[in-house]
């Protein structure tokens, strides 16, 4: 009982306090591994000892810590390892600490349906619930062979593995990378491709500005579109080079809008995500004879710097002004 | 100053453009002092009858158009886009559109004709090609939509120039530049700019110019509609940035139209007077166009197929007929008889005083040619009653011996066309049609159109797709209403129970309701008629434009039936019926399986097992006789011979039930009240029916004794008596010449009262007698073959209830219901010898499964049997999803005992076919399948997927399950309810079978229901005053318990007269969760959607009925007063509450077995 999964309650607006809490979590143990939005595993293994406290005593320091220090509550389930940490986390709520014991963890999971387990998303769960293996204990108790045949080899053996408690995974400290999302919605079925086109400049125009503050650079565009009867469409395109530029981002975004080609459908909403961010100091940068490559970088350059002065609003394209 | 025509004016006809009906704009045009209109409708004469006669009445003159996408003539280059991969790609409009008018009489009305014809040639969206255009008797304007507007728009001038080249080489002098100012900027359609250009072009080009308006609506203020319209038709949403409609396109008046020519005029460079000049030649124009709706379109005269055609050769018709009657009479065994003699030859000089001879061989044509095809036939309506059409083998039953008269069908005092209805198999009507086809010829033939209007439903669904509706909520509120007409939408919401929970968020839907209202009765598209033929000679196509029908390319005439007649076109009404489809796959069923054959229509009459069937009143499925209230009215009037079943028949209808003819009748039939004959000689018409006026042949056969007048003139006198009016007249008349004929006062009064009471109500006997038949006939095959005859029904599922409801009455009667199983099942149901009783059970069919093709069926079929899981799968070749569905509900379970296996065997086995490597191979020499230890569907799973696939409980009754809650609130079962006493309250449950809200007379609403709960059937009846308790649960559950009082009026006839109602699958949760407290704790709150407590039963109960006794007391809790100037009238003379059920019975039927899938009747009733 050494891991501890914390969920922080965050409002939606303040996501960006999730490295802070971090950084309180790192006051027990160097292991911590973010789990974002709001969540992160800490590997107490060490400060037991240290602290001279179990893992559950510590996690109501924590919560102490987290209530006086930035006013937020949370919620912490506690297990052998990380897997069961979570599944814990689903059962806990804040001042209640939820523990699986070490000694009594098949009972623990036997009833959860399959979607407790952390990794076991809709479509699986779907699969499993065809053939009647809703919950954990009949996953268990289903024989290897017929699991791997449902949902693969490798899937099979984990799922049969998780599910009857072994839980093999550690806590890898790592620090938070999030994609950047920004969304531009309708307030109408909207059909017009203008007016479609002048989102998709606003939304590449932001998360370039907004990459270009972090000082990162993203890999790969998502799209996004979102139609009147709540279904969507997504669409994932590699940029040439991981690049913070926002025409580069534009020219990526209105590609992919195009090969949509849409013509009725009755959009209410595009959203673009920016992701695998890395570092833009490690980025590289196809150079060009082309002048005006050079010149838009050195524009936006400027423009950026108008707007740490003046505002987000300072400077913009030109077609997004009507 | 002179007056103004409009000549391009669209009514609703034009779908999903117009906004206004042709007798609004009739009505309007001559409100605003025109003295004559265009009626040009985009690519449809549809509206041309109705237009024609409202402008008779409105006293303008009409002049006919259409308005046409035509084809350049040379085909141009379209650039195709890419496909998109949602919302489907935009509704092409780009076609020029031109206006035609007929100008010259019957030729130009042909001449449209032919070109609606022709733009709908192709297919698909009509246009017209340029090798249809013809310039004979046509007036042509190009307005601003045309290539040549066009053109002028973009600012070319030259290649408008270019472009009229070839439109004033077809139509020379009957060209006209149709200039339209709709005050719009720019140089578009609509603008000034292009209305000065498009009067300047002509000027130059010595083409006349017209003033146009471009009408969609009747009065302005109505462009939001046309909006509406517009986005319906594009579908797409409206764009309130985008370019609205200008709500100019009205029906404007002459004034307004001047202004709007000065304005022009001016701005291409004309001085002012010019405006008249304008304007005049507007009216010329108008005046050139001459078509006098009488003479030219036909309208009033009668077009027969010619008789070579019929089997005449060279004789007249009237002669052919005369001597296939004859032989007729010699072939029946009539030949000695003098009765029948004297009554064929009397048809014969009625029908020759009308020339109507062709006719009755047309359809014996069309009657023999069917049969031919080994399909079953059988005429119904008033045509029953003519010998002749015995003898030519139309009708079945013999007319004479029915005491069926020629003068209702037909008479020389009746000038309108007779009608002959013919039934067939529904399975089998299309090859009908083509027969027919085949047999006269395309240019004789055509089917008959049935436009669908906006009703309230579809109205709001898109309404709300125009303005952005979420598409689950537009979902959501359409559902909840019932099938009411559009224009109710706000009063219903005010006023219906089940719609309180939406009144009270209708004002965030802003001006939805008030666009819902204004869509009502609009055309929204077009079908093919489900019945109608019509047959004419070889000047069809020059009378009527006829277009493919979408689905099966039949050719359609573009008038509905009404119009038909109008024209005079002959219709001859060819129904598919699927209980004849059931009837004929059971009786092939018994053939195949036990080698016996069956002549249904040669069975013994009076067969007493049926006749104890009937009066059991388990008629379920019988033809005509299984609806709630019938099954009632059985039970009371105990039917024991062929004319019991006509009366019983012809009992229950609107009318009789509304009069309250069954109670007398059921009284003196049971000798519990007196026959009532007021006069010694009406004892011959009245004897049948114990003195009650059933039938309509006894209306008139009174009055003919009474007054003395013919049978043919009765007839008359009996269609006059529905009208208030003319009863009176009818009253003085009849007073007069029945005391002339010596009859004393009292015996004229009491005679008096009967016809005037029954005369308009009552039935036409020969209706009944063709209904009767098939009754007979399916309830005898109930009796005999019962297998076969559920088969029968569950394949072609002609009733109005569901399939799970069938399957149950089956279980009940002790059919064997074997499970699918792909080596045995077939295609449709079939009946097999069980081994070990030694009786005929009911094998289920594969058409049943969820999903699967008439191919896909087929092919299983084709390939039994199969030796093992793989084998079938490579065999028979299913889709994944039909494979699973097929191994849920145990079709597959000879290959392998588990379930989940055969799925996971299934799945492997399609990715294995998809990747090519191999699957897991069969152990047990390839014939079982090798488990894999997966846990198998449990009991309750297993009844789920059943009804999931089936849509049928297929192992056991659903209600099985429930069987120990039931008992613990004490629910009585359906058969322990038959011994229940009258008044006595009960709890009832059940799955819901069928819920109707039917039209009543006393203008109040009471909703039917029917629960099965596996041991038989319960009828409930709400009335209005439970309706704010109970509605909402009624219309929205299925699972259902009921509070109720039983009523009892007869030995087999019981109701429950509901008083609250809840959701059994909610408290069967609650009894779960939380044990019996729970389930107490649900029953202690009010029941109903809005915590409006059930009213207490407890008080003194009006003994009110349920079933078909008719009106309850108007005594009602909730004043429904307001209701009474919007009672819907029907042409019969028939009031309707505003909130029954506006869908004909049995409409679900019309469609295609495959398409209805439902658990319960599809709310014939109401949203549920």
């Amino acid at each position: 009982m050494t891991i501890l999964c914390v969920r922080f309650q965050l409002p939606p607006m303040y996501e960006a306090a999730l490295p802070g809490l971090l950084g309180l979590l790192e006051e027990f143990t160097p292991v911590v591994e973010a789990l974002p939005p709001d969540g992160a595993l800490a590997d107490l293994r060490g400060a037991e000892r240290y602290f001279g406290r179990d893992a559950v005593r510590l996690a109501s320091v924590i919560r102490v810590r987290a209530l006086a220090r930035y006013g937020v509550d949370c919620a912490i389930g506690a297990g052998p390892g990380p897997m069961l940490a979570r599944v814990a986390l689903r059962e806990a709520r804040p001042g209640m600490t939820r523990a699986v014991p070490a000694d009594a963890v098949a009972e623990f999971l036997a009833g959860k349906p399959v979607t407790a387990l952390p990794g076991v998303g809709a479509a699986t769960a779907r699969t499993l619930d065809e053939y009647g293996l809703d919950t954990l204990g009949r996953v268990a108790a289903a024989p290897l062979s017929t699991l791997q045949r449902l949902i693969g080899a490798r899937a099979g053996r984990e799922l049969r593995e998780k599910a009857s408690g072994i839980d093999r995974g550690r806590v890898v400290p790592n620090a938070v990378s999030r994609p950047l999302v920004t969304e531009r919605t309708f307030s109408l079925d909207e059909l017009d491709p203008d007016r479609h086109r002048r989102a998709l400049l606003s939304a590449t125009e932001e998360i370039g500005a907004r990459l270009r503050a972090v000082e990162k650079v993203c890999r790969t565009l998502t799209l996004t579109v979102r139609y009147a009867d709540r279904s969507a469409t997504t669409r994932s395109r590699a940029l040439r080079e991981p690049t913070a530029h926002s025409a580069a981002l534009t020219r990526t975004a209105y590609g992919m809008y195009e090969a949509l080609g849409l013509q009725r459908a009755r959009v209410r909403a595009l959203a673009l995500r920016a992701e695998d961010l890395t570092p833009a100091d490690r980025a590289a940068h196809q150079l060009t004879f082309d002048p005006v490559d050079d010149k838009t970088r050195r524009l936006e350059e400027t423009a950026d710097r108008a707007r740490a002065k003046f505002g987000p609003r300072a400077v913009f394209p030109g077609t997004l002004a009507a | 100053m002179p007056g103004f025509a409009h000549l391009h004016t669209v009514s609703g006809f034009s779908l999903r453009y117009g906004a206004s009906h042709p007798e609004r704009l009739a009505e309007r045009a001559a409100e605003r002092g025109m003295d004559a209109l265009a009626l040009t409708d985009r690519d449809t004469l549809a509206g041309a009858v109705r237009f024609a006669k409202a402008c008779a009445g409105a006293g303008v003159r009409p002049l006919f158009g259409v308005d046409l996408a035509v084809a350049p003539r040379e085909p141009g280059r379209r650039d195709k886009r890419r496909s998109p991969v949602r919302g489907g790609a935009f509704v092409d409009e780009s076609d020029p559109r031109v206006t035609f008018l007929a100008a010259d009489g019957a030729r130009g009305w042909a001449g449209l004709c032919r070109l609606v014809t022709a733009a709908h040639a192709g297919g698909g969206t009509p246009l017209l090609p340029w090798a249809g255009h013809q310039g004979e008797g046509l007036v042509v304007l190009l307005g601003p939509d045309s290539d040549v507007g066009r053109a002028l728009a973009a600012g070319r001038p030259d290649r408008a120039a270019t472009l009229l080249a070839p439109w004033r080489e077809v139509y020379g002098d009957a060209l006209r530049l149709e200039a339209v100012w709709h005050g719009r900027t720019g140089t578009g359609t609509g603008s000034l700019r292009l209305a000065a250009r498009t009067v300047g072009f002509a000027a130059e080009q010595g083409v006349r110019p017209v003033l146009g308006n471009a009408v969609r609506y009747a009065d302005p203020g109505q462009g939001p509609v046309a909006d509406v319209l517009d986005a319906a038709r594009r579908l797409v949403p409206i764009d309130p940035r985008g370019e609205l409609d200008s709500g100019e396109a009205w029906l404007k008046d002459a004034p307004a139209m001047l202004d709007a020519a000065e304005r022009i005029v001016e701005a291409a460079g004309f001085r002012r007077g010019a405006a008249h000049r304008l304007l005049e030649q507007t009216l010329a124009t108008a005046a050139e166009c001459r078509v006098d709706p009488e003479d030219d379109l036909g309208l009033g005269s009668v077009h027969f197929p010619e008789p070579h055609l019929v089997g005449a050769g060279r004789r007249t018709a009237q002669r052919a007929l005369a001597s296939r009657a004859a032989a007729g009479m010699l072939r029946l065994g009539y030949g000695g008889r003098r009765a029948y003699w004297e009554r064929v030859h009397h048809e014969l000089d009625i029908i020759a005083h009308h020339g109507f001879a062709s006719y009755f061989l047309t359809v014996a044509q069309v009657v023999d040619d069917v049969r031919a095809m080994g399909i079953r036939v059988a005429a119904r309506g008033s045509g029953a009653g003519s010998l002749v059409n015995h003898l030519l083998g139309i009708a079945h039953a013999d007319p004479v011996e029915h005491g069926l008269l020629m003068e209702r069908f037909l008479s020389k005092e009746r000038v309108v066309l007779p009608d002959i209805d013919i039934d067939v198999e529904s399975a089998r009507r299309l090859e009908v049609y083509r027969a027919v086809i085949g047999r006269f010829g395309g240019e004789r033939v055509a089917t008959v159109a049935m436009p669908e209007t906006y009703r309230v439903r579809h109205a709001i669904r898109d309404v709300g797709a125009a303005l952005s509706m979420d598409p689950a909520e537009t979902d959501r509120i359409a559902k909840s209403f019932p099938h009411i007409r559009a224009r109710d939408a706000r009063a219903a919401l005010a006023e219906l129970p089940e719609l309180r929970r939406l009144a009270g968020e209708k004002e965030k839907y802003g001006r939805l309701w008030e666009l819902v209202e204004a869509l009502d009765a609009l055309p929204r598209g077009v079908a093919m008629h489900p019945c109608g033929v019509l047959l004419s000679d070889a000047s069809l196509l020059a009378r009527t434009p006829v277009v493919p029908t979408s689905g099966e390319g039949l050719p359609m005439a573009q008038f509905d039936k009404e119009d038909v007649e109008d024209l005079g076109l002959l219709k001859l009404d060819v129904l598919g019926v699927r209980m004849q489809s059931a009837m004929a796959h059971a009786v092939a069923e018994v053939e195949r399986a036990t080698g016996e054959r069956i002549d249904l229509d040669a069975v013994e009459p009076g067969d007493p097992e049926t006749y104890r069937l009937i009066r059991s009143a388990e008629t379920l499925g019988c033809f005509q006789i299984e609806s709630p209230g019938q099954r009632d009215l059985v039970g009371r009037l105990q039917p024991s011979t062929f004319h019991d079943l006509v009366v019983d028949i012809s009992l229950f209808r609107p009318g009789p039930v509304a009069a309250d003819m069954v109670r007398p009748f059921i009284e003196a039939r049971h000798g519990r009240a007196p026959v009532r004959c007021p006069h010694p000689d009406l004892e011959e018409p009245l004897k049948g029916t114990y003195g009650v006026v059933v039938f309509h042949e006894q209306v008139i056969d009174i009055v003919a004794i009474m007054t003395g007048c013919g049978r043919g003139e009765a007839d008359r006198v009996r269609r006059g008596l529905s009208d208030p009016e003319s009863q009176g007249r009818i009253r003085v008349w009849f007073a007069q010449r029945a005391a002339a004929r010596g009859y004393d006062a009292e015996t004229i009064g009491r005679t008096w009262e009967i016809v005037e009471a029954f005369g308009s109500y009552g039935f036409c006997k020969a209706h009944a007698v063709a209904f009767a038949v098939p009754t007979y006939q399916s309830a005898w095959l109930k009796a005999h073959h019962p297998a076969a005859f559920y088969a029968g029904l569950l394949t072609h599922d002609p009733g109005m209830y569901p399939k799970r409801l069938l399957l149950a009455d089956a279980r009940r009667r002790g059919v064997p219901i074997l499970p699918l199983d792909v080596n045995v099942s077939g295609a449709a149901h079939r009946i097999e010898l069980v081994s070990e009783s030694k009786e005929w059970g009911l094998r289920l069919a594969l058409r049943d499964v969820h999903g699967i093709s008439e191919a896909e069926a087929r092919r299983i079929a084709d390939g039994q049997p199969y030796s093992s899981l793989v084998d079938f799968w490579e065999r028979a070749r299913p889709s994944r999803p039909l494979a699973q569905r097929l191994a849920q509900v145990g079709a597959l379970d000879a290959f392998g005992a588990n379930r989940r296996d055969l799925q996971l065997h299934l799945s492997e086995l399609h990715r294995g076919a998809r990747g090519g490597g191999g699957g897991q191979l069969p152990l047990a020499g390839g014939r079982k399948t090798a488990p894999a230890g997966l846990p198998d569907l449990t009991p309750a799973e297993k009844l789920s997927a059943e009804l999931g696939v089936l849509s049928m409980d297929a192992s056991r009754n659903l209600m099985d399950d429930h069987r120990e809650f039931l008992a613990e609130l004490g629910v009585v079962s359906a058969r322990r309810l038959r011994t229940a006493r009258h008044g006595e309250t009960v709890l009832v449950a059940g799955a819901k079978a069928a819920t109707q809200t039917p039209p009543i007379r006393s203008g109040k609403r009471v909703i039917f229901s029917t629960l099965d709960d596996g041991t038989g059937l319960v009828d409930l009846a709400f009335f209005d005053d439970s309706h704010d308790a109970c509605a909402h649960t009624v219309f929205h559950s299925w699972l259902l318990l009921v509070r109720g009082v039983v009523q009892r009026r007869g030995p087999r006839s019981l109701s429950v007269v509901g008083s609250a109602a809840w959701n059994l699958a909610d408290l069967v949760e609650v009894r779960r969760a939380e044990g019996l407290d729970g389930v107490a704790a649900r029953l202690a709150a009010p029941s109903g959607a809005d915590g409006t407590p059930a009213k207490d039963d407890g008080g003194p109960l009006r003994a009110r009925v349920a079933g078909s006794e008719g009106p309850p007391a108007p005594a009602g809790s909730a004043a429904r007063d307001p209701m009474a100037d919007r009672t819907i009238r029907m042409p019969t003379g028939y009031e309707m509450h505003p909130w029954a059920d506006l869908r004909p019975a049995g409409e679900d039927a019309a469609r295609a077995p495959a398409a209805v899938r439902k658990l319960w009747h599809q709310s014939p009733g109401s949203a549920g």
